[in-house]
């Protein structure tokens, strides 16, 4: 097993508030690593601290053997990871094309294969192209920020909670998608919605109060109640 | 009919000026949410250099042309040097702008004397068209045709290329910019000196326009384009224009037929705005 | 009833009564009355400052019109020295309306803007200060336009040495009226409003109430400052209105040091000093000319490094950072 992405002993502040206080997890190449946890727990500013939008205070990211910590957004984006944030960030006056094109840093072959590929997924982004971001729906907004995380060949995915806010039907199709991508990338997913994560990840990481509490393959997980129960408030 | 229609143009030769010193800045403040007082201060340099190399020359496209570079250079100056140390803090950007913004314009008197200067439109432009009844001056159609001209260019860039909708992209979000692997301290440099550049060009197309130029516009200048940017709404481009366009034709009608008010017109156009619309007219959406 | 005051002393109150005290006695010793001109300017300015300061310092509020509260303090006294009779009734009726026409402008100024973000207060006050600008010029009946006015003042004032003595005892009890404020939980609120806004308001406290507040003490103390400007002039024109003004007043609070009082205290005589003494070099050496480059490159770097002023950074050597990193605190968006 060879892991694309570990941290050891991350710390972090927000302002003067202690967030982070010691998160420990790898993520195997190939695979989707999902944490987990309540509100509040630290899992979205795991993943602004991984992406640099945050500052380590303490502790290693290292992504494909090289330490990240620190580093500025840009630079991290460019070793190969992509970040769907929990708000989606998608920008409102620029219409669909535009957001997509803003992301792609070439346009070659390559990556127009890419994104063909995607939009294959997510029809409804080629039917409403010229829309504003701004006026799409809730699913299709995070449709458009999982296709613009993906057109560019990134290695890793940061997929902050897909399923937020959305229809449940609206939530099997997105979740439909990340099966297909797994395929092709490994992902990071912090996912609430315990049915969604149950499904489409491989192993999981339980952040409490900071810390990564537990973890273990998803399917022990399932069959552990207790735990769930105890950390995840899922009976 | 002919009067009005005078009015109209001197009213938009005006707020042509005024929207290409504005432009830059209403950008400056939507990509990094900076605000800075000193915009004046290289609208006055663009002024002084250009007209500078225009007494020595006698050529007045070289004269634009100092002037842009001039604009350049400070840009990147002020931004290295002011702008960076305060970057997130309002407070401390308006507090240290503002003091650059003196420093410059005591620069001024430094460099090119502390008297005021006149300035004549090149022979090529001087002079005036008689269509019917109306006249109309030279000098004012070219800042008309400029402005408009370069309105177009720094729109299509915006609407069409992928620096523009990088541009635009990170006055609705920057961090998610920079999590495409954008580095924006580096987009927002550029948009900087090119800001900078424009209130420079406007300082130069200004100085024969209004026949004299004098350091103390630094200030003046830098608070209209405020009262400008705050109209037009914080951080819209197209915004800016039609701000400006509207504070020069208020300025043109107003000094003929109620010259009294003529010098609040600015002032009272922003509390409008600002006590009915305080989000300015038009809005950047996040 | 003295017993009392003096054990409510703290040592600092104590050093403050004393500099006083220094003050008071120093116009029998210096009998000139260019001198005394000129330290009484640097009282009213400082009064002026402290006012700027309520703002700037212990709130985070900036302004760029503060002027309009100096100039319709000083016109409000112009026109009723001039109008009426120079008597002491009148000039206490001049104080009264300069009082509550600052008020009533700051309280309408602050209603507007002080719940928008901090740079509509400053474009607001900037443009309400050029409307009355551009009425003392052009209500030429009133003001006599940009060439202003002499005028009578009061009989007992007119001595340079009982101006310098009543400014002194203003600014005196000004400052600890204002130091009382600020230290009170009113004072501890507008603290906590400059530190984090949105904390405070999750708090419970309503902040644009208290906003508006501070910007009617502020503008009231200003306006104060005007009248006794006037007085020890006792000549108007347009200049009280102008954006030199506030720039001026600004440099003294960041100088000195915000959020300190005694900083703008300070501020208020090195500048007013500079004004008098730098310019006086003028043939010595040109850059003296242009003494604007020398103190704007000065408050450039304040601003960057010391953030606190003089007596700020100096009490924050003295207590060990105890006085909040307040202008270097990090505020996006």
């Amino acid at each position: 097993m060879s892991s694309l992405l570990k941290l050891s002993q991350v710390e972090a502040y927000i302002q003067q508030f202690h967030i982070l206080h010691d998160i420990n997890f790898e993520v195997p190449k190939g695979e989707v690593t999902v944490l987990l946890g309540r509100n509040g727990a630290g899992k979205t500013t795991t993943l602004r601290t991984i992406m640099g939008l945050n500052p380590v205070s303490k502790g290693s990211v290292v992504f494909k053997n090289e330490d990240i910590s620190n580093l500025k957004p840009h630079l991290i984006a460019n070793k190969g990871i992509g970040y769907v944030p929990e708000d989606q960030g998608i920008f409102g006056d620029l219409t669909v094309g535009e957001n997509l094109r803003v992301a792609m840093k070439r346009e070659d072959q390559e990556t127009t294969e890419r994104l063909d590929w995607i939009l294959d997924l997510f029809p409804d982004l080629k039917k409403f192209w010229k829309k504003p971001g701004g006026q799409l729906s809730g699913g299709q907004k995070q449709m458009l920020a999982i296709a613009r995380a993906y057109v560019n060949e990134n290695d890793l995915l940061l997929i902050d909670e897909p399923s937020k806010g959305l229809a449940p039907i609206v939530v099997e199709k997105v979740m439909e998608t990340i099966l297909q991508m797994k395929e092709k990338t490994t992902i990071l997913l912090v996912e609430q919605n315990f049915l969604m994560a149950s499904k489409i990840g491989d192993r999981f990481y339980i952040i409490d109060d900071g810390q990564t509490v537990h973890n273990g393959l998803m399917g022990e997980l399932k069959q552990d109640k207790a735990l769930m129960k105890k950390y995840l408030g899922v009976s | 009919m002919d009067l009005i229609a005078s009015l109209t143009v001197n009213g938009l030769a005006t707020g042509m000026l005024i929207f290409l010193l504005a432009a830059g800045l209403t950008l400056i403040f939507g990509l990094m949410s900076v605000l800075n007082f000193a915009h004046g201060g290289l609208f006055i340099w663009g002024a002084y250099a250009g007209v500078w190399i225009y007494y020595v020359t006698n050529s007045f496209l070289l004269a634009i042309i100092v002037a842009i570079v001039t604009g350049l250079v400070l840009g990147l100056i002020t931004e290295r040097l002011i702008i960076r140390p305060v970057y997130g803090n309002h407070i401390q950007q308006i507090l240290i702008t503002l003091g650059f913004m003196l420093v410059l314009q005591e620069l001024i008197k430094v460099a090119f004397g502390p008297d005021q200067k006149a300035v004549h439109p090149p022979a090529w432009l001087e002079g005036s068209f008689q269509m019917g009844d109306v006249i109309l001056i030279k000098y004012r159609l070219f800042i008309i045709a400029i402005g408009f001209l370069l309105f177009l260019t720094i729109y299509l860039i915006l609407k069409k290329t992928r620096i523009g909708l990088i541009v635009r992209a990170g006055v609705m979000d920057r961090e998610m910019v920079q999590t495409l692997g954008i580095n924006i301290r580096f987009v927002f440099m550029a948009v900087f000196m090119v800001g900078a550049a424009l209130a420079a060009l406007s300082g130069v197309l200004h100085a024969p326009y209004s026949g004299v130029i004098y350091a103390e516009m630094g200030l003046e200048f830098s608070i209209l384009a405020f009262i400008v940017v705050v109209i037009g709404g914080m951080g819209s481009f197209t915004g800016s224009l039609f701000a400006a366009i509207l504070v020069g034709l208020a300025q043109a009608f107003m000094a003929y037929y109620v010259p009294a008010l003529s010098l609040a017109v600015n002032m009272l156009i922003m509390t409008v705005v600002l006590i009915f619309r305080p989000q300015g007219l038009f809005k950047v959406k996040g | 009833m003295i017993g009392v005051i003096l054990k409510s002393m703290t040592k600092s109150n104590l050093i403050y009564l004393g500099v006083s005290a220094i003050l008071l006695i120093l116009p029998f010793i210096l009998t000139g009355r260019s001198v005394q001109f000129m330290i009484t300017q640097i009282f009213i300015f400082a009064i002026f400052a402290m006012s700027y300061d309520l703002l700037l310092g212990y709130t985070g509020i900036i302004s760029f019109g503060h002027a309009m509260f100096f100039g319709i303090g000083a016109y409000t006294t112009a026109i009723f020295m001039d109008r009426f009779d120079a008597s002491f009734g009148a000039l206490l009726i001049a104080i009264l309306v300069a009082v509550l026409f600052a008020a009533i402008v700051s309280f309408i100024v602050g209603i507007l803007t002080l719940r928008l973000k901090s740079h509509f207060y400053a474009m607001l006050t900037l443009a309400f200060a050029g409307l009355f600008l551009v009425a003392a010029e052009k209500w030429r009946t009133l003001t006599k336009g940009n060439d202003g006015f002499t005028f009578k003042v009061p009989e007992f004032l007119r001595d340079s040495t009982t101006i310098y003595i009543v400014s002194l005892i203003c600014l005196v009890l000004i400052f600890f009226g204002l130091r009382r404020m600020t230290q009170s939980p009113f004072g501890r609120v507008l603290v906590a409003i400059r530190e984090n806004e949105e904390r405070t308001v999750s708090l419970g406290f309503k902040v644009l109430h208290y906003k508006v507040m501070v910007s009617v003490v502020s503008g009231v103390v200003a306006s104060f400052a005007g009248v006794l400007y006037m007085l020890s002039l006792r000549f108007v024109n347009t200049s009280v209105f102008h954006t030199d003004v506030t720039i001026d007043v600004l440099l003294m609070t960041i100088i000195g040091g915000v959020g300190t009082l005694v900083g703008p205290i300070l501020g208020a005589a090195l500048i007013e000093l500079a004004h008098h003494w730098i310019s006086g070099l003028a043939n010595v050496h040109w850059i003296f000319e242009r003494w604007i480059i020398l103190y704007g490159t000065v408050y450039i770097l304040v601003v960057i490094f010391f953030p606190l002023g003089i007596v700020g950074t100096i009490r924050s050597k003295l207590s060990g950072g105890s006085m909040q990193k307040m202008l270097s605190k990090k505020k996006a968006g």
